[in-house]
């Protein structure tokens, strides 16, 4: 048995695929989580640009929208995403055509319920994201999601907040969007960010916690479905929950 | 600037107000501008009783001349009063949008002075947040009856949704219980707001064709009312039948429902709490009438409630089993969604899968779609899973209903808190 040990990124995948693609019992997974099995040949793979285009290539021809599918799953936070992906771009060149309504094959099943848990994340953020003006008048916003959604709601907030200056930081994958009402920077960042508060935003983050208390209408509780709508995982950032 | 002690006060007035999307606006932002709107909506918090906050739902001011007996804000109570400027409101709006804190303005009010001045008062609040603050979110504007309709008429350019709220499902309740109010109140303005919208779809169609400015948007997500369910003597079968009248003549995007909660003893009003088991009924009844292709006359006859044991659609399935089984693979769409279990999701689900070969009973569940009820209802490949017996499929599907409360009543103090899931906050 194979093993291809990819970088994590896309390209790197695509390169895996390019050999992986008929090699039937093979695992493909990112270098940071490996355990090996007994006999299996561990293969490191190199993006290679040629190899990981002709990949690609050959998925959009069969699908126009695959690429954007594949780009979804590998976004996933969870061991695993690789196989799923793969999976499903086995089936796609193997039929030549689009495969995403066929609704009752495994590897469809699997690739657009790992998809939906990307996009819904995403669309969740964009809702319980929470940015602090700092005192220079930039907003920042902490948030640590389980799948790699960063960038999938940038342009909700940067057609949304156009004239604020803000940074966007997933905390947990130490990386970072500064926009300054123009354009858009992508940055890693190792060390901690600290946002100087002024009492502005003492004062809003206390309105708004009241605006919490008294919305609620206490003869009805539901707790459950609170948090089922809002997982407690994510309150962490979240201004109200404190 | 609004301090916190009145926030609460002009709060805790409007909260009772269900209504609570931000959906159906696609609103741009503009150069210069703060905020936009997006279509599906979104919701950015949620409170202990289940809720979401997508909007600041708040009050202008809750000084009433009104003495409605059911409302908390009726001019005889004894309650805490406040009210805001605009430009507090607007300041607010703001400083909590820039933080992603809402997705917009929720504005309603009591009726401070006279209701032309209240809505004067709400119009100018609106179009200083959209213009001084140049705002292009969500905003929900609350209609005040016998307002003038030219004020109202004026606000449609610049809200997102307005609605004015029909309270109870007859005039003669209303009359009772709302003595200020009366039907034309309510209905006219929603009427000359959707004749108006229309026009202007007309408009817009006609323009397409040649040059010319666009239209201007003009209530962009539509209108939506609100019904108390319970304080009244009308059945489940009139208020459904209201309800697919307004959807159909003012083309409503919804209608709230809200189980009475009594707030005032009075010898008028019930002395309990409608259950919210029957809140939730109407809720499924409502989905029925709007996604499901079901007419109210098939759920629910004039003079009749809903089933409390059963959901209505697995009512309608039983009364109609000379319908039943069908064949999830040849089965039209339109029959696929009356199959108690199989909702819009599953139905297209179904319809997407079978193109590409037969399904079996195993694929539907590997396809998660539930099959608790729905077995007693379809053949897959002509073998069918369910029971035979009316009657016996009749207590399964009732004992599922219960076994559902019984899950939820371990949670919760009481039987009607327990069964408030799922209604009024999509």
């Amino acid at each position: 048995m194979n093993v291809y040990v990819t970088d994590g990124t896309e390209k790197c995948f695509y390169t895996a695929a390019f050999a992986a693609y008929a090699d039937k019992d093979c695992v493909v997974t990112p270098a940071r989580r490996l355990q090996l099995r007994m006999g299996a040949q561990v293969l490191r793979v190199e993006t290679d640009e040629e190899k990981s285009a002709r990949v690609l290539k050959k998925v959009r021809a069969c699908d126009k929208s695959a690429p954007r599918d594949i780009s979804l799953i590998l976004r996933r936070g969870c061991d695993g995403k690789e196989m799923t992906a793969l999976g499903y771009l086995r089936l796609l060149v193997r039929e030549g055509g689009p495969v995403r309504s066929r609704l009752a094959h495994p590897a469809v099943i699997e690739a657009m319920e790992e998809r939906r848990k990307v996009t819904l994340e995403a669309h969740r953020f964009t809702g319980f994201l929470r940015f602090t003006e700092g005192e220079g008048g930039v907003f920042y916003a902490p948030f640590s999601p389980d799948n790699d959604v960063l960038e999938l709601i940038l342009p909700h907030f940067m057609k949304r907040l156009a004239s604020q200056p803000f940074v966007i930081h997933d905390v947990s994958r130490k990386k970072a969007a500064l926009y300054n009402g123009k354009d858009c920077l992508l940055v890693q960042t190792e060390r901690e960010v600290l946002v100087p508060q002024g009492e502005r935003e003492e004062f809003f983050r206390n309105l708004w916690q009241e605006y919490y208390r008294s919305v609620n209408i206490a003869a009805r509780p539901h707790e459950r479905q609170m948090k089922g709508y809002m997982p407690v995982r994510y309150w962490k950032f979240l201004p109200e929950k404190q | 600037m609004l301090d916190a002690a009145r926030l609460k006060i002009l709060t805790e007035g409007a909260k009772y107000d269900v209504s609570c999307s931000s959906s159906g606006s696609a609103r741009a932002n503009r150069a210069g501008g703060l905020g936009n709107a997006a279509p599906a909506g979104i919701c950015h918090s949620f409170t202990p009783d289940g809720r979401c906050i997508s909007l600041l739902k708040i009050l202008q001011s809750n000084r009433c001349a009104y003495n409605c007996l059911y409302c908390p804000n009726r001019a005889d109570a004894d309650v805490p009063r406040a009210a805001a400027t605009p430009e507090e409101i607007c300041e607010l709006t703001v400083a909590f949008y820039k933080r992603n804190y809402i997705e917009g303005l929720f504005l309603s009010s009591a009726v401070d002075g006279s209701p032309d001045a209240t809505m004067e008062r709400m119009l100018e609040t609106v179009i200083r947040l959209r213009k001084v603050y140049n705002f292009n979110g969500y905003i929900h504007l609350k209609g005040i009856p016998h307002a003038d309709r030219l004020l109202a008429a004026r606000a449609a350019r610049y809200v997102d949704r307005m609605s004015y709220n029909v309270e109870f499902p007859s005039e003669a309740s209303l009359k009772l219980l709302a003595p200020q109010k009366s039907k034309e109140s309510v209905l006219l303005p929603m009427k000359q707001l959707a004749l108006e919208t229309q026009a202007r779809k007309c408009e817009k169609a006609e323009r397409a064709g040649g040059a010319g400015r666009a239209a201007r948007a003009f209530l962009p997500a539509g209108q939506t009312t609100q019904m108390i369910v319970g304080a009244s003597p009308e059945t489940d079968g009139r208020i459904l039948r209201l309800s697919e009248a307004m959807y159909r003549k003012f083309s409503l995007k919804r209608v709230y429902y809200s189980a009475y909660v009594p707030v005032v003893r009075h010898a008028l009003l019930p002395e309990r709490c409608t259950g919210l088991l029957r809140e939730h009924r109407l809720y499924q009844a409502d989905w029925l009438l709007r996604f499901y292709g079901f007419t109210a006359e098939e759920i629910a006859g004039d003079g009749e409630n809903l089933p409390q044991d059963l959901d209505p659609k697995c009512a309608w399935a039983l009364k109609n089993m000379h319908l039943f089984p069908v064949e999830i693979n040849t089965a039209p769409a339109e029959m696929l969604l009356r199959v108690p279990g199989i909702g819009n999701l599953g139905a297209y689900k179904i319809v997407k899968a079978r193109r590409w070969g037969a399904l079996g009973y195993e694929d539907l569940a590997k396809m998660r779609i539930v099959l608790k009820r729905a077995r007693h209802f379809i053949t897959c490949g002509g073998k069918f899973f369910g029971s035979e017996n009316g009657e016996t499929v009749r207590t399964l599907l009732a004992l599922d209903a219960r076994e559902e409360n019984y899950e939820q009543l371990s949670m919760f103090s009481s039987p009607e808190t327990a069964l408030s899931a799922g209604t009024g906050q999509l």
